[in-house]
């Protein structure tokens, strides 16, 4: 049950979610997404209500990678030009080479997406998302399947992908990763869940 | 041409070859001893009801009777094919969409073939439109079933990849792609089969019978065509039908995945 879940995120901010696992994180980010809808309140985008919006317009303007985010079928490439193409554009090689070169992945266009280790994976999954040129990023626990140095690279692109202006919300379970985000920290709280600004 | 009378006391007879897996089961320990006697019993009572039913039918033939029959028949199929299938968002009724798959699929198979291909006179001729439809009908139940179940299950167990595609803007249709062109296929796997081992691995039961009542295999052969290929069309629609609905079913209006 969510409860009195209301914060802001403004273009360019970092707002992390922290809580133990089993406390509504991954819901209340589920709600933001769009991939279910909450019984009360409204979420609005650019001070619009979602529900108003058609889902798919919503989603395009508001990326969600779910923890261990899956791999489609196909290769590297496939998987980070699958949002245009689902729109029935085309992405260029170029531009699809050039976001596999921002999340640090320069050369793995070919490869079979599926056989990545997890935080290659993370970081396709993020081109995946920015290919539809959101502006908003929703990212639940993008570190919790990696290594210290696989998760230190992909806090590092997420500070860099709000340094280009994106809306960034990170679900997370590990203070330390929210903390090296520098970003506005909630706490979300077991039970009817609250939201408190503040580190925990 | 006359054929091999079966007499009771043989009939009888045939019932050794239930006792064959019987003592199988017991030797084995599977414990299938009281369903083996009670199939055989099931199976006796329900041809013979059907049997009695059938000449009484042929006796009787009026259009609503014959629709009479047929509409039950397609109920049954409905009925069967919606029942034991899990992971329904909501546990709703599958009945009304596996009967409106089964029935299009059906009109679709059987209607041009009375009225261009076999043309019984009369055009209700219950001896043609019972056993042709209830052959297409159990081929289009089967199939349905196959669908409703791997599409509901497929949606449960590929939830994060379906929920994936939809995030970055995927319509229901884009997100479960894949997922229900792996269950239509699946589905149709086992008619396609059957074309291409018909006559080679199996003569078919209508082709059978039709040859042992005296009808020339020529004509036989024929009938069977036709039949072999009324199973692939209302496989094909009845399949895509249900993969239509169980898509509709598994999504809300604002395009989001239900719980199943």
């Amino acid at each position: 049950m969510l409860e009195g879940a209301s914060f802001a995120v403004r273009c360019g901010e970092i707002v992390t979610l922290e809580g133990p696992s089993g406390c509504g994180k991954t819901t209340l980010l589920r709600v933001l997404g769009s991939l279910i809808d909450a019984e009360e309140g409204s979420v609005r985008l650019d001070g619009v209500d979602a529900r108003t919006l058609p889902p798919r317009t919503y989603r395009t303007r508001v990326a969600y990678v779910s923890q261990e985010p899956p791999m489609l079928e196909g290769s590297v490439l496939e998987n980070v030009s699958l949002g245009p193409r689902l729109r029935g554009a085309t992405m260029r090689e170029g531009a699809a080479a050039a976001l596999l070169g921002r999340v640090g992945l320069e050369g793995f266009g070919p490869r079979v997406a599926r056989d990545l280790s997890g935080g290659e994976k993370q970081r396709v999954a993020l081109a995946r998302a920015l290919a539809n040129d959101p502006g908003v990023l929703l990212l639940d626990e993008p570190t919790s399947a990696l290594d210290p140095a696989a998760a230190a690279r992909v806090l590092e692109l997420v500070r860099d992908v709000a340094a280009t202006g994106l809306a960034v919300v990170v679900v997370t379970h590990t203070a330390e990763h929210a903390a090296s985000l520098l970003g506005t920290r909630y706490r979300v709280e077991q039970g009817r869940v609250r939201l408190r600004k503040g580190a925990p | 041409m006359t054929y091999v009378e079966v007499s009771l006391p043989r009939l009888v007879a045939a019932l050794g070859l239930i006792a064959v897996a019987i003592v199988l089961s017991w030797q084995l320990g599977l414990g299938l001893g009281r369903s083996l006697v009670w199939g055989a019993i099931r199976a006796g009572v329900q041809l013979v009801a059907i049997g009695y039913f059938l000449l009484f039918l042929f006796g009787h033939e009026s259009p609503p009777f014959v629709f009479g029959v047929l509409a039950v028949m397609l109920s049954v199929a409905a009925l069967t094919s919606a029942r034991r299938i899990e992971h329904v968002p909501g546990r709703r009724s599958l009945a009304p969409h596996a009967l409106a798959s089964i029935a299009l699929g059906g009109l679709i198979a059987l209607v041009p073939v009375f009225a261009f291909i076999v043309r019984p006179s009369p055009w209700f001729e219950a001896r043609y439109l019972v056993p042709i439809s209830g052959m297409i009908l159990s081929n289009a139940m089967n199939v349905v079933a196959q669908v409703f179940e791997r599409v509901f299950s497929m949606a449960r167990t590929e939830r994060a990849s379906i929920e994936q595609r939809l995030a970055l803007g995927a319509s229901p249709r884009q997100a479960m792609e894949p997922q229900v062109r792996a269950a239509v296929r699946a589905a149709l796997i086992p008619t396609i089969n059957g074309l291409f081992t018909v006559g080679l691995v199996a003569l078919p039961g209508m082709m059978t019978g039709q040859i042992l009542s005296g009808t020339s295999p020529e004509q036989a052969v024929r009938y069977q065509l036709v039949i072999v290929y009324q199973l692939v069309a209302v496989a094909a629609v009845s399949g895509a039908m249900a993969a239509l609905f169980a898509r509709r079913i598994l999504f809300t209006p604002r395009e989001q995945l239900r719980d199943g």
